[in-house]
């Protein structure tokens, strides 16, 4: 009867090292590069937050939220302007995003979460880590459409942003406006919250599970330690997101507008603002001094 | 009748078994009221019903079918789903799940196995997933050979713990990850769960058993595998003997990776 | 010509060993088991197994040693050659379970661990843990699973046994019959079915619910072997059943308390008036009867386990003093420290609390003795080995030079076709459903030993006989199909009267099969356990004529033709009846004590006139209890000469002395 069966649909060997390969894979591109690059990202993003105390001297008379707006221009062109090979680590990104999205959608809608039945913590984790991949992706297309790719009918009011205005063009996008919070400013800064969130969490549980799936923490003392280790790396990441979100939703387009625009004159000269406001469709501002 | 009035009270629990007349057929309810006796258990509410098949509307009905067998946890027949979670219904107590006047328990069978009648499953699945695995100790035969390989006593400790799997189902009933498949074909490819696994392990850990230890992480590797596990971790919790099913998990993972590992490098 | 398969019907310890032994010759194997096998009754056993080991061998231990002490824990109601070679054999057991990866408890060198068993000054039983007969089924059940996966070994999980098929006469051992298959019944599609066997291995363990409530499994109710007895097998001493004095009476069954309860100051009381049904603290200690401590005052709580299961059931069953008026005492452990207890009795203290409900740390258990072990079985034959002393030895102590060695083949003949053979030929009982190793009463850790050494040495006679016996020569696929018909019918037959019935009976009505059967434990529990008169089996015996009576008008409570487990309840509920009646027979037939037998009319053991075998033979044109013709076969005792039965103990005052080993053997924890 069913021995038999067993047998002869037993998988062959190419499509058992294929799975592995595969899934395995799926759990590598979580961290290295997505995981890797999150970081970075929302370190980047947190320096809205705190970059003020990071100018050493050069911040002096800026308010925190100005010396924000300076520290994180200054990285945003830094990685626009300096780091080599932004275009290959874009589509490396990309691919693996898109990677372990696909199978990621694959896998979650191969189980049926149950946690009415059986609330344990592990197991809302479980459940949530699926319903976090679920809204990240989601998350991201939006994010990188609106911001990136400048699919500005997805923005309130339309705002594009430009890397040379970055603080300034993000703040419009997420309030809604250059004058300050819209209705639907609202709402995508609800949206921000909640995906910036999801992915952390993400992240961080799937660093937690990752360390089960490969082996490296295998007692249940071991797994505890790990998890305290993950649950401090989601944390800090936590607290980087929801600063730099908090900075933003708060930011005042205006000011920070000065700040980036003396940067950009510092850097290019006057006329070259004029013809670069013009170009990117926004409202150019007097010298505020 | 006078007598099902008078046994409505306080005396009695009400029993509601989710009812199938076999598989295809569609499933329902009947509740029955079982007087409360010092001691009693799912089993011998079951046993009454069975000798007293009418339902709290008078309905004369047919004993409710169920699986059953030592009756102390060590069998692991009578699993089945108790008030919604999966457990052994011999440990199950009516006066510790249902202890007051007018508590209600609801019996189902397991979810996840295909079900022959009312509240007995077929879980073929996974003595088939033992095969799988290959969780045997590839002896040279039964003639006299003298005595098996030493072990330490925390060796001893580890593997006599994982061999107290009874192969009940708990961990699969309440895996989020496997899921109900009637159709064996599929079975070799389907997640295999944690009980399987577990075994995987446990002859992987034995210096004889260790001989198949390839065979065994080439399936683990495979689709249905050790990497098809979410992580929920829920095997664990609902084991009734308390095996340590996370760490095997994390345990046969690390096998895997090595395993891959090292058989990439050596092709 | 098609290889003749062999079919071992149950699938516990001796069926599994059987199988992995019989496959191993090439045999291919067809394996019938009602529930898969992996959840045989063999999980149940806790305590551990028993050999000889290097340790117990250099203190003076030996296997002739081990022999000797289950011949004379079985009072010499056993035969002695197939106990001799059980003996010899058990180290190769351990040693070859050893190798299928049993995780048998180590030693910090990495040696199998012992402990001590009733019975024997030396330690001498292997042991797994809590759960050794677990460990060592599932180790069998591993094998199995393994010639299954490479296709010598078939199995039927969830198929019930319904008879033996058997071609030409059988009559005692004087017919030209032999057994050449069975019919059986999937238990799911209710498929009746017969199916050819060179050779049928009938290991289908004891009859514990033909008592009711007992430390058996669900499917413990001896209903297999009652039907290979109204088929012609003889039944030898149906009489010796084992009761364990300490068990938890659950609502459902029984489960065991270690005797370390005991050992560890556990009290065994009731209170004084009966119909006393105050909580126990409440009872001040002057209103409580420590009746073990008053009518035993040196050993107190720690008398010997029949001694202690005899006067529980009589304060209960005899005086009505249960606790609430029901079969229980307290055993009380709530004057110890509850950490001591945790740390001495943790597990213990879990079963108790998980299946009572209640913690022994502060509420006393309730315990009774609760019917364990069945020796008696189907009887069987043998050949004896070439070992025969011109006397028979006297008690063998330790450090005696042993008299014989241990090359197989000593005590019972190597590979010899006919080694555990019921009177039919081609039909084999091993393990607990036959009757050849225990005797009166059965040591401790011994059954796990019985079921694996009958597997493994008598598997061998039984691929013996497939390839040169009987079926060699006649081969089973030759048989006429209309035999097997014939028995299918039978069984349909039988089936269907039965499915006739179910018009939906009341409950309540005396028809009613679960009632029935419920009566019939209540009623052999008490008449034909650990205290049996005549006046008491007299009545028993009406009661089960009254029993059978109703049962041949019982009435179904379920039609369904898929999955109706009435149908296989209500079928064993007669088959156990006629098991019950025969048991309860012999019991007032054999008028002595001895072992677990015990009569209080007739309290000593008699060795001339009962030194021997009870045979039961079924008369199926008789009526009523006489369809049970018991005659008597003498015992071989031509290796050991019958002694007392006394462990040491001397009469009067002067046995009270404190508790040591060795202990009685109303072992089997």
């Amino acid at each position: 009867m069913a021995s038999g069966e067993t047998s002869e649909n037993a998988p062959s060997m190419t499509s058992i090292q294929r799975h592995f390969l595969l899934r395995r894979l799926h759990s590598l591109t979580g961290i290295v590069p997505i995981g890797v690059f999150l970081i970075a990202h929302l370190t980047t993003n947190s320096s809205l937050a705190w970059g003020r105390f990071a100018l050493r001297g050069k911040g002096d008379g800026l308010s925190v939220s100005e010396g924000g707006v300076k520290y994180f221009q200054h990285e945003v062109s830094w990685i626009n302007e300096q780091v080599p090979h932004l275009l290959l680590i874009e589509i490396v990104l990309w691919v693996s995003i898109a990677f372990h999205s696909i199978l990621g959608v694959i896998y979650a809608t191969s189980g049926r979460g149950n946690v009415k039945q059986y609330a344990y913590q592990d197991n809302w984790r479980y459940s949530l880590q699926r319903l976090t991949g679920y809204v990240g992706i989601l998350f991201i297309v939006y994010h990188v459409a609106t911001l990136r790719w400048g699919w500005t009918f997805l923005v309130p009011e339309g705002t594009r942003w430009s890397h040379n205005f970055s603080a300034s063009t993000l703040a419009a996008a997420m309030q809604g406006s250059t004058q300050g919070y819209t209705a639907m400013g609202v709402a995508v800064s609800v949206l921000y919250m909640l995906g910036v969130t999801a992915l952390v969490y993400h992240f961080a549980n799937g660093l937690w599970t990752a360390a089960i799936t490969w082996g490296l923490t295998i007692s249940t003392k071991a797994q505890r330690r790990w998890g305290v280790a993950c649950a401090a790396i989601g944390a800090g990441l936590m607290l980087a997101a929801w600063s730099a979100l908090i900075a933003t939703m708060t930011l005042n387009y205006d000011k920070a507008h000065a700040v980036e625009r003396q940067m950009y004159i510092e850097m290019h000269g006057e006329t070259a603002y004029l013809e670069y406001m013009q170009k990117k469709g926004l409202q150019p501002s007097g010298d505020g001094g | 009748m006078i007598a099902t009035q008078e046994s409505t009270k306080a005396s009695t629990v009400r029993i509601r078994v989710k009812r199938c007349d076999g598989p295809g057929k569609a499933s329902y309810w009947q509740a029955f009221d079982v007087p409360r006796e010092p001691g009693a258990n799912i089993i011998s509410c079951l046993q009454w019903i069975a000798a007293h098949p009418v339902t709290v509307e008078g309905l004369k009905t047919t004993p409710v079918v169920w699986d059953s067998g030592c009756l102390e946890e060590v069998c692991g027949a009578c699993t089945m789903v108790i008030n919604g979670k999966v457990r052994q219904s011999c440990s199950a107590l009516i006066e510790n799940i249902a202890p007051n006047a007018g508590d209600v328990v609801s019996l189902e069978p397991m979810s996840k196995f295909p079900v022959i009648r009312d509240l007995w499953v077929d879980r073929t699945r996974m003595f088939e997933a033992l095969k799988r695995v290959k969780a045997w100790v590839p002896i040279d035969g039964t003639y006299n050979l003298g005595a098996g390989p030493k072990e330490s006593p925390e060796q001893q400790a580890t593997r006599y713990t994982l061999s107290t799997c009874m192969s009940c189902g708990c961990c699969l009933e309440a895996c989020p990850q496997y899921l109900l498949e009637e159709d064996p074909k599929k079975w070799p490819t389907s997640f295999i769960g944690a009980a399987a696994m577990n075994q995987a392990r446990l002859f992987n850990e034995h210096e004889t058993g260790k001989q198949l230890k390839k065979d065994r992480l080439d399936v683990l590797m495979g689709p249905g595998g050790q990497s098809d596990c979410g992580n929920s971790q829920n095997c664990v919790k609902v084991c009734p003997k308390e095996i340590p099913l996370d760490e095997s998990w994390a345990a046969i993972g690390r096998s895997v990776t090595i395993h891959a590992i090292t058989s990439w490098l050596r092709r | 010509m098609q290889q003749q398969r062999v079919i071992v019907v149950g699938g516990g310890l001796a069926g599994l060993a059987a199988c992995v032994r019989i496959a191993e010759a090439g045999i291919p194997v067809d394996l019938f088991s009602m529930v898969p096998v992996k959840r045989s009754h063999s999980v149940c056993a806790q305590g551990g197994i028993n050999a000889c080991n290097d340790v117990a061998r250099q203190q003076g231990y030996s296997e002739y040693q081990h022999f000797d002490e289950t011949i004379y824990g079985g009072d010499y109601l056993a035969d002695q050659g197939p106990v001799l070679e059980m003996a010899n054999f058990a180290p190769k057991v351990i040693d070859l379970l050893d190798r299928m990866g049993v995780p048998f408890n180590r030693t910090s060198e990495g040696q199998r661990d012992l402990r001590l068993f009733g019975g024997s000054l030396f330690k001498r039983t292997h042991f797994s843990g809590a759960t050794t007969g677990q460990q060592l089924l599932y180790a069998l059940d591993e094998q199995t699973r393994r010639y299954e996966a490479s296709g010598l070994v078939k199995k039927y999980e969830f198929w019930e046994f319904l008879w033996p098929v058997i071609e030409g006469e059988i009559n005692g051992l004087e017919g030209d019959g032999r057994c050449v298959g069975i019919v059986a019944q999937d238990m799911r599609t209710m498929q009746v079915r017969a199916f050819r066997g060179a050779a049928v291995i009938m290991a289908t363990g004891g009859c514990g619910l033909v008592f009711g409530k007992s430390t058996n499994s669900i499917i413990c109710t001896g209903g297999a072997a009652s039907r290979c007895y109204q088929a012609g097998a003889w039944y030898g001493n149906g009489e010796m059943i084992q009761v364990h004095p300490t068990a938890i009476p659950g609502a459902d069954k029984c489960r065991l308390m270690s005797e370390s309860a005991r050992g560890e100051g556990g009290r065994v009381w009731v209170p004084r008036k009966k119909g006393d049904n105050r909580i126990p603290k409440d009872i001040p200690e002057s209103e409580r009867w420590y009746f073990l401590e008053e009518r035993y005052p040196k050993y107190g709580n720690l008398v010997p386990r029949d001694i202690a299961t005899r006067e529980i059931f009589d304060v209960c069953v005899n005086d009505g003093m249960g606790v609430n008026g029901q079969n229980q005492v307290y055993l009380d452990l709530t004057h110890k420290d509850p950490e001591y207890l945790t740390r001495k009795l943790g597990g213990i203290m879990e079963i108790y609390e998980k299946f009572a409900g209640e913690d022994p740390r502060y509420t006393p258990m309730r315990i009774f003795p609760a019917v364990h072990y069945s020796m008696g079985g189907l009887w069987t034959q043998y050949t004896p080995g070439n070992y025969a002393p011109a006397q028979p030895h006297g008690e063998h102590k330790p450090g005696m030079p042993v008299p014989v060695d241990t090359q197989p083949g000593r005590g019972m003949a190597l590979g010899a076709p006919n080694n555990m053979m019921t009177n039919i030929p081609g039909l084999y009982a091993f393990g607990e459903v036959n009757f050849a190793y225990h005797g009166a009463t059965r040591l401790g850790a011994n059954a796990l030993l019985s079921c694996i050494f009958d597997g493994l040495y008598c598997g061998v006679s039984v691929a013996n006989y497939v390839t040169q016996g009987d079926p060699a020569d006649r081969p089973i696929d030759r048989v006429d199909q209309a035999l097997f018909d014939r028995v299918v019918q039978q069984e349909q037959d039988k089936a269907n009267r039965l499915l006739e019935t179910a018009d939906g009976i009341a409950p309540g009505d005396d028809a009613n099969p679960y009632l029935i059967g419920k009566e019939m434990g209540e009623e052999m529990e008490a008449a034909c356990t650990v205290v049996k008169t005549e006046a008491r089996l007299v009545k028993c015996l009406d009661k089960i004529a009254e029993l059978r009576d109703r049962y041949a008008r019982a009435r179904l409570p379920d039609a369904a033709a898929w999955t109706n487990q009435s149908l296989s309840y209500s079928r064993a509920v007669g088959d156990m009846l006629v098991m019950a009646e025969m048991i309860a027979r012999c019991s007032l037939l054999r008028e002595e004590s001895r072992g677990s037998h015990y009569r209080t009319d007739f309290p000593d053991r008699d060795d001339t006139r009962f030194l021997k075998t009870t045979v039961a033979q079924f008369d199926s044109g008789a009526r009523g209890v006489e369809q049970h013709r018991v005659s008597y076969r003498d015992v071989r005792t031509s290796l050991v000469k019958p002694r007392a039965r006394t462990y040491g103990k001397v009469e009067g005052e002067e046995s009270q002395k404190p508790r040591g080993k060795p202990q009685p053997a109303h072992a089997g924890s």
